[in-house]
């Protein structure tokens, strides 16, 4: 990737930025402290460019002012933006507005949300060609038909008719890359378009892009902080904090030789490397009787419509033990029944199979700590809650002593526990839903992905107080993940979840370095191509 | 079966075992609350030898659980006796005053819906701007108003501006089709204000609510129009949250029109049943009760149902 490819080659700006300044002024007209402060770069027609940089430093209301799609407080204060030579800022809204999508396409981050849930993806794909005036019914389907199979639906046809629920995240993001490609656009916008994806799909989405990009002349404007990703996909990086270019040059240079520190700072916090942690897991007797054990375990999502009898069969027998201490990794790509598994092990969803536990006591932490705690209560209330069930067999100093211990254990200061979970950062509010699982002593905790919605040094705190934990009480964990790095670094034994089933399952070192099952293989090779 | 039919099936059962309910709390009350029909049509001077045989024919000897069976089985049957007051029969009573009662609901929510939909729509476009802070004032002042009050107000001011209009004029819907939907508009806006106020409110958060959803900023990304998304997304979606709103809003424009309609001076279903209350007359007024609730009920039910098809996530999942 030294170079761009030959057939790139195309070295006129498409898009050229300049002097641009963006504010958010105050409802009375003060003026504020700008978002993008002179900014100037340009976009060259066919390259593909990556826009890097901490959360507020002024990505995506780049990528927004590019596209026209700032929010109705923002305001312009001074600056030109020219799309192939045309100024956009002196446009109409109603010019701008024919251009989105006929020369500027948009994808974004949320593929879970970005379609109209009471809308077949096909319907939604055609409400785009009708607003940009063709009239045809059929050509409006064949024009669907082939953007389709070109995202790679086998069975465009069948698509057509699905509901974006029917959907998995990838299937999603497909869909969302060819509305934005319907009209053929010259420059599409990718904000974040990869960071709620799990590895595999991730390189799939990526190599799709990167295959548009040559064969529909396509060039990329790529918003990410997902640096592996960057670094496989672009030509070349600008790097921004502040609003402001900290600097910009090719991919490799930026990521190999970063001249700046900010760059140099961006780069090893984006990456969370557990190999430097040095964990220390609790040693685990594995002839011991198991905290938990799943036999034949299945489980399905049913449906029916007037007696259409649709049935989808999400947990397809599967077999897991979890013993004493032990730390377990879970592993497998998104639609793979990973969370249906946790929903049944958590008595959430009705299974066949048995699963036995040990004792009835099983916590759990989740991915998204925001939505996990009440915003109106405060920390101490939690706490008392996650204890309601042994409320009664407990006295009132009882109680205070088992709230002073589990905050200690997960690091944070008493005076937290008057806060409500609206004062408190990510990493912080993941570590109020640890406490309030360490607080019922529990002998396995379940943690689906963690990690996921937390930036690198958090997650990095979160994994460290994971393994004390593990270490100090003698619980085991089963850890959720899409990251190997961490199941190689914290985990004994991992399981490979493919189609409902544990397709693998023995030590780290097994499982990760000499793998049998096809989709162990397929992960790792995934998780190569991006972190290599 | 099927997950869809199985929830219709719970829900009706739902629906039978409330009404079975209502009807034996109804049953129930008119049996203890003081009072008695044979008193009530023979009037005070009545010899107790009248009254025993009176009674007798009514079946009002018979024991509780007789007069509770054979009274639930009128109720499907459409035979509810005859009423204490009017000396005819209880269901020729209510069938004879439905029709201003169920006009005056259709064409209040009809109003309930022309008007809200469109002023929530408006102040949703920018929210908290002036325009917004209007409607929302003006909603509070509706919904604060209690309807017989506002009542009141209305006659006043249509009878300053009208000079053809008459309080409590009343056709016939077999006489004149249209004077007597003309008739009932005035009232039907009474009762339809403090229901514009509450579902502007809420179609107005739904909106916002949508507005700012990933697939109306992806549909924006997409280059549709701002109408385009609003009709063909953001509507929609708000719509089916709001079915639960309206059904709750129609029953309380049934209850609402009991109250209005004696304002006006209506022969509905409220005027029936203040009589019913005045003359204790039980036969008409526990036959009114069951069916006022039935209605309710079935309102709910409808929602439910309607709810379930209208959102393909409950539908097919």
């Amino acid at each position: 990737m030294e170079n761009i490819p030959e057939e790139r080659i195309r070295h006129i700006h498409l898009v050229k930025v300049h002097d641009l300044t963006l504010s958010f002024p105050s409802a009375k007209g003060e003026p504020a402290k700008p978002v993008l402060d002179k900014l100037s770069f340009g976009i060259r027609d066919g390259e593909i460019l990556g826009l890097i940089g901490n959360s507020g430093s002024g990505k995506s209301m780049t990528a927004y002012s590019i596209a026209g799609l700032l929010p109705a407080n923002a305001k312009i204060e001074e600056g030109a933006i020219k799309f192939r030579g045309k100024d956009l800022l002196s446009m109409k809204p109603a010019e701008r507005r024919k251009m989105l999508g006929s020369d500027i396409g948009m994808i974004f981050q949320e593929p879970a949300s970005a379609l109209d849930p009471l809308m077949k993806v096909g319907k939604s794909l055609e409400e785009i060609l009708i607003s940009h005036g063709i009239k045809d019914k059929a050509e409006r389907y064949n024009r669907i038909s082939d953007i389709l199979s070109t995202v790679g639906f086998a069975t465009p046809e069948k698509i057509y008719e699905r509901y974006p629920h029917q959907l998995s995240g990838g299937q999603r993001q497909r869909i969302l890359i060819a509305g934005a490609l319907l009209l053929s656009p010259k420059l599409l916008i990718c904000d974040e378009p990869t960071s709620s994806l799990d590895s595999v799909t991730t390189v799939a989405i990526l190599d799709l892009l990167r295959k548009l990009c040559i064969d529909m002349k396509i060039t990329i404007l790529f918003i990410s902080h997902d640096i592996s990703a960057v670094k496989n996909f672009c030509d070349r990086v600008i790097v921004m904090k502040d609003g402001k270019i900290v600097e910009s040059d090719t991919t490799e240079d930026i990521l190999m030789r970063p001249k700046n520190p900010y760059t140099a700072e961006l780069l090893t916090n984006a990456r969370l490397d557990p190999r430097k942690l040095e964990l220390t897991p609790a040693e685990c007797d594995r002839t011991a009787e198991p905290v938990l054990s799943c036999k034949d375990v299945s489980a399905a999502y049913t449906a029916s419509l007037w007696g259409r009898w649709d049935e989808n069969r999400v947990l397809n027998g599967v077999d897991l033990d979890i013993y004493p201490a032990e730390i377990k990794g879970l592993i497998g790509s998104s639609g793979c029944g990973k969370t249906t598994l946790v929903k049944t092990l958590l008595g959430l969803m009705k299974s066949e199979g048995t699963i036995n536990r040990k004792s009835d006591n099983t916590g759990a932490v989740f991915q998204d700590p925001v939505s996990c705690l009440n915003p109106s209560h405060t920390i101490m209330w939690h706490l008392k809650e996650a204890l309601r069930p042994y409320k009664r067999q407990m006295s009132k100093e009882d109680i205070q002593v088992a709230i002073d211990n589990a905050i200690e254990t997960v690091g944070l200061d008493r005076g937290y526990l008057n806060r409500r979970p609206g004062e408190l950062s990510g990493g912080q509010r993941q570590r109020v839903a640890i406490a309030m699982c360490v607080i019922t002593r529990p002998k396995l905790i379940i943690a689906d992905e963690p990690f996921s919605s937390l930036d690198a040094s958090s997650a990095a705190e979160i994994l460290k107080l994971l393994a004390k934990i593990n270490r100090e009480h003698q619980v085991a964990i089963l850890m959720i993940t899409h990251n190997i790095h961490i199941v190689r670094a914290v985990c004994s034994t991992v399981a490979v979840m493919d189609a409902g089933k544990i397709a693998e399952d023995g030590t780290c070192d097994k499982v990760l370095n000499s793998p049998e099952s096809d989709a162990t293989k397929k992960l790792l090779e995934a998780e190569n191509t991006l972190h290599s | 079966m099927g997950r869809q039919a199985g929830f219709i099936i719970s829900k009706i059962l739902e629906l039978l075992a409330t009404l079975f309910l209502v009807s034996l709390l109804t049953f129930v009350a008119f049996s203890v609350i003081p009072g008695d029909t044979a008193q009530v049509i023979l009037g005070p001077d009545a010899s107790q030898a009248q009254l025993d045989a009176l009674r007798s024919e009514l079946g009002l000897d018979r024991p509780m659980i007789v007069q509770y069976l054979s009274w639930l089985g009128g109720l499907f049957t459409f035979n509810l006796g005859k009423s204490a007051a009017f000396g005819t029969p209880v269901a020729g009573l209510i069938a004879e005053r439905l029709p201003v009662t169920i006009g005056m609901s259709i064409i209040a929510l009809i109003f309930v819906i022309v008007i809200s939909y469109p002023l929530a729509i408006l102040s949703a476009r920018r929210p908290g701007k002036t325009l917004d802070q209007i409607f929302s004032v003006m909603g509070h002042i509706l919904f604060a108003i209690p309807p017989f009050a506002l009542s009141l107000i209305i006659i006043t001011i249509a009878s300053a501006l009208f000079s053809g209009f008459r309080a409590g004029q009343y056709f016939a819907p077999s006489d004149n089709f249209g004077g007597f939907v003309g008739c009932l508009i005035l009232p039907s806006f009474c009762i339809a204000l403090p229901k514009i106020a509450m579902t502007f409110k809420y179609m107005r958060s739904s909106i916002i609510e949508q507005n700012s959803s990933e697939y109306v900023k992806n549909a924006k990304g997409h280059g549709l129009s701002d109408l385009r998304i609003l009709v063909k997304h953001v509507l929609p979606n708000s719509n089916v949250s709001s079915i639960t709103v309206i059904s709750i809003v129609l029953s309380d424009i049934l209850a609402g029109s009991l109250i209005v309609e004696q304002v006006f001076n209506l022969p509905g279903l409220g005027r029936l049943l203040l009589a019913g209350i005045a003359r204790r007359d039980f036969p008409l007024l526990s036959g009114m009760v069951f069916y006022i609730a039935f209605i309710t009920v079935l309102l709910y039910f409808a929602a439910d149902i309607l709810g379930s098809i209208a959102d393909p996530r409950i539908r097919l999942k």
